[in-house]
């Protein structure tokens, strides 16, 4: 699993438990990193969820809570990285029809040994999208917080569905523009 | 208070230095990702211009293709071309020289007789050319095809000295052949070509040799013959060599100009060679002159080797022996009026038809001696004929006839198809007496016996 990962769910769990929070939930945890992480390199999926379920004991919060938050964080975190994926798109369903066809496409010209999930898009109507999330892992509550971040950056509402998960590593989900 | 919170300067780092670590980490991801989308796009560029440089490899090797097809093409017609051109020629100088030859046995007088034999030798000098031109048009096809027949070499080359010393003494010049001994006794090879090799190296030492004279040398080397001709005549300077063996380049205009030829005989003379399993080679002679050596494989002649033909004298005495009943089957009238003229005098009785139809009726009907065949008729062709005419013998227990093709496109290729058609010789148009009457002698001294 891409660096960049670990790297933004630290910034983000530093936010909400600070920087001695962050130590004390690595130092908690036997990681084979030792829990350096550089947004470059390539670290098992293991460990973020070894650090999700800690952050997750830390804070009360729910594991997949945390990953639908961690979802919206990263999606900021896109935005503001890569500004030149979401400069031309006019409507959210569009920049998530483009996750798959172009920005994954790039990073495989970065990282060519990248894992990546599938995003498999279908149009039901102009304001009508039905997405299929596929992965190795089970993240798709992090996929179902990016959606939802993904409509706020675009100062869309939307009315987001999901119609079929299995194990938390596939997931069907409805989106439905609002006006 | 404040103090006490200072950590240990050992296990605590201060907050600048951590945002600094923290920022060049930061940065050095950023760079790494350049880096890697840099070297990603120069990766796809180097592909691409790969791929372009392989597809315009394909393209010039395309017509790179395409240009020597057309050029072979273009060579291969041009070759055609000489070669039809050469044969439609060849066709009235049969007239031409089929009538000098006639006329010139006939009682004339001596201002007549000349021009009967400057009509004669400039025919034999056209026929000579376009038996040069159609060799190299072969060569150029790659359709020359070497005879495998037996032959003594120590005949062939004293036949050819015989003409060259006559013509050496004419011009003042000596000629002083040896034949290493093992020449005598048959060989198997293609005796045409290696006379014609000769001929060229000779015509060619002769022409250019103003004093001194000719030698010609006759050896066995580590199984290959060597025919070695040295002169003492002008030589070939050596800027010339190397266009020496080259089709249609005299070493300088001027030699055209002086000596004739058409600089194709040594052109012609290295492909036989070469084709014969050896090579002619060209070496300056010291003290002036040339010095040509001309190899070629020779094998052992097959057990149970044929009897050479007859000599002159003696074909005529086999066709004088009786009155031989002889039939012609030639559609031209020209060629039918060449034949009787040539055939005139030896007492012979010609019946000429003009289709190989009529020539199977005739024979059937009344078996001839030896049969005259000319290849291409209307009606029926003279293969066709000649199978019928074996199949009659079969069918009626008749003797077998001695049929000879008259071939006007005598490829060696063709000859040998000819034979296994039933045709037991050929001679090669326009008809040389010398030829035709050796040829009827061999196939009728059995029954003259």
């Amino acid at each position: 699993m891409k660096g960049m990962v670990f790297t933004e769910l630290l910034d983000m769990a530093e936010r909400v438990i600070g920087e001695d929070g962050v130590d004390e939930v690595l130092d908690s945890l036997d990681l084979d990193s030792g829990g350096a992480y550089s947004a470059v390199g390539n670290y098992p999926c293991r460990e973020l969820m070894q650090i999700v379920g800690a952050l997750s004991d830390r804070t009360g919060l729910a594991g997949d809570d945390l990953q639908r938050q961690f979802g919206g964080w990263m999606l900021q975190r896109f935005s503001r990285s890569y500004p030149q994926f979401f400069a031309d798109k006019t409507c959210p369903l569009q920049m998530l029809d483009a996750i798959d066809n172009e920005v994954h496409v790039e990073v495989r010209k970065l990282y060519p040994d990248a894992e990546l999930p599938r995003f498999v898009t279908e149009w039901l109507g102009p304001e009508h999208m039905r997405m299929t999330y596929r992965s190795e892992r089970p993240l798709m509550a992090f996929c179902h917080g990016l959606i939802e971040a993904c409509m706020a950056h675009f100062d869309a509402r939307a009315r987001i569905e999901v119609l079929a998960a299995e194990t938390g590593k596939a997931a069907v989900f409805d989106i439905r523009l609002e006006r | 208070m404040a103090d006490a919170a200072v950590p240990r300067r050992e296990d605590h780092v201060s907050r600048r230095r951590y945002e600094r670590e923290r920022r060049a980490r930061e940065e050095a991801e950023t760079l790494l990702e350049q880096k890697s989308r840099e070297l990603y796009d120069a990766n796809i560029a180097l592909t691409m211009q790969a791929s372009e440089l392989e597809k315009s490899v394909e393209r010039r090797t395309a017509e790179l293709q395409r240009a020597k097809t057309e050029a072979e093409r273009a060579n291969a017609a041009k070759s055609d071309f000489l070669a039809m051109i050469s044969h439609e020629i060849r066709t009235p100088l049969n007239g031409v020289l089929g009538m000098a030859t006639a006329l010139s046995e006939t009682e004339l007088a001596a201002d007549q007789r000349e021009m009967a034999d400057t009509i004669l030798s400039s025919g034999n000098a056209l026929l000579g050319l376009l038996n040069d031109i159609l060799d190299l048009a072969k060569i150029e096809a790659q359709q020359m095809e070497i005879d495998e027949v037996d032959f003594d070499l120590a005949a062939l080359v004293g036949d050819v000295v015989r003409v060259y010393s006559v013509q050496a003494r004419d011009r003042g010049l000596t000629f002083d052949a040896r034949v290493a001994p093992e020449a005598s006794g048959p060989v198997r090879g293609d005796p045409t070509r290696l006379r014609q090799v000769m001929f060229n190296l000779l015509s060619n030492a002769l022409k250019f040799t103003e004093r001194g004279g000719v030698t010609l040398e006759v050896t066995r080397q580590a199984g290959l013959w060597h025919l070695r001709v040295r002169d003492t005549g002008v030589g070939v300077p050596p800027d010339k060599q190397a266009r020496l063996f080259k089709a249609f380049s005299q070493t300088d205009v001027s030699v055209t100009r002086n000596y004739g030829g058409t600089g194709l005989g040594l052109a012609i003379a290295r492909r036989m060679c070469r084709l014969m399993g050896g090579d002619l080679v060209f070496a300056p002679a010291p003290g002036g002159g040339s010095d040509f050596t001309a190899s070629v494989r020779l094998h052992a002649a097959a057990p149970g080797h044929k009897r050479p033909r007859p000599q002159r004298d003696e074909a005529l005495g086999v066709l004088q022996a009786r009155p031989w009943r002889v039939l012609v089957a030639e559609d031209s009238e020209t060629n039918q009026k060449v034949l009787r003229l040539l055939l005139r005098g030896l007492g012979l009785r010609l019946e000429l038809v003009s289709n190989g139809e009529r020539a199977v009726e005739r024979h059937c009907h009344d078996p001839f001696d030896i049969i005259l065949m000319d290849v291409n008729m209307p009606v029926m062709d003279g293969m066709e004929a000649a199978g019928l005419i074996r199949q009659a013998e079969c069918a009626h227990g008749l003797p077998r006839v001695p049929i000879v093709a008259l071939t006007a496109n005598a490829m060696t290729h063709q000859v040998a198809d000819y034979l296994r058609q039933g045709i037991d010789a050929h001679v090669a148009k326009p008809v040389r007496k010398e030829d035709l009457v050796s040829v009827m002698a061999e196939l009728l001294s059995d029954q003259a016996a």
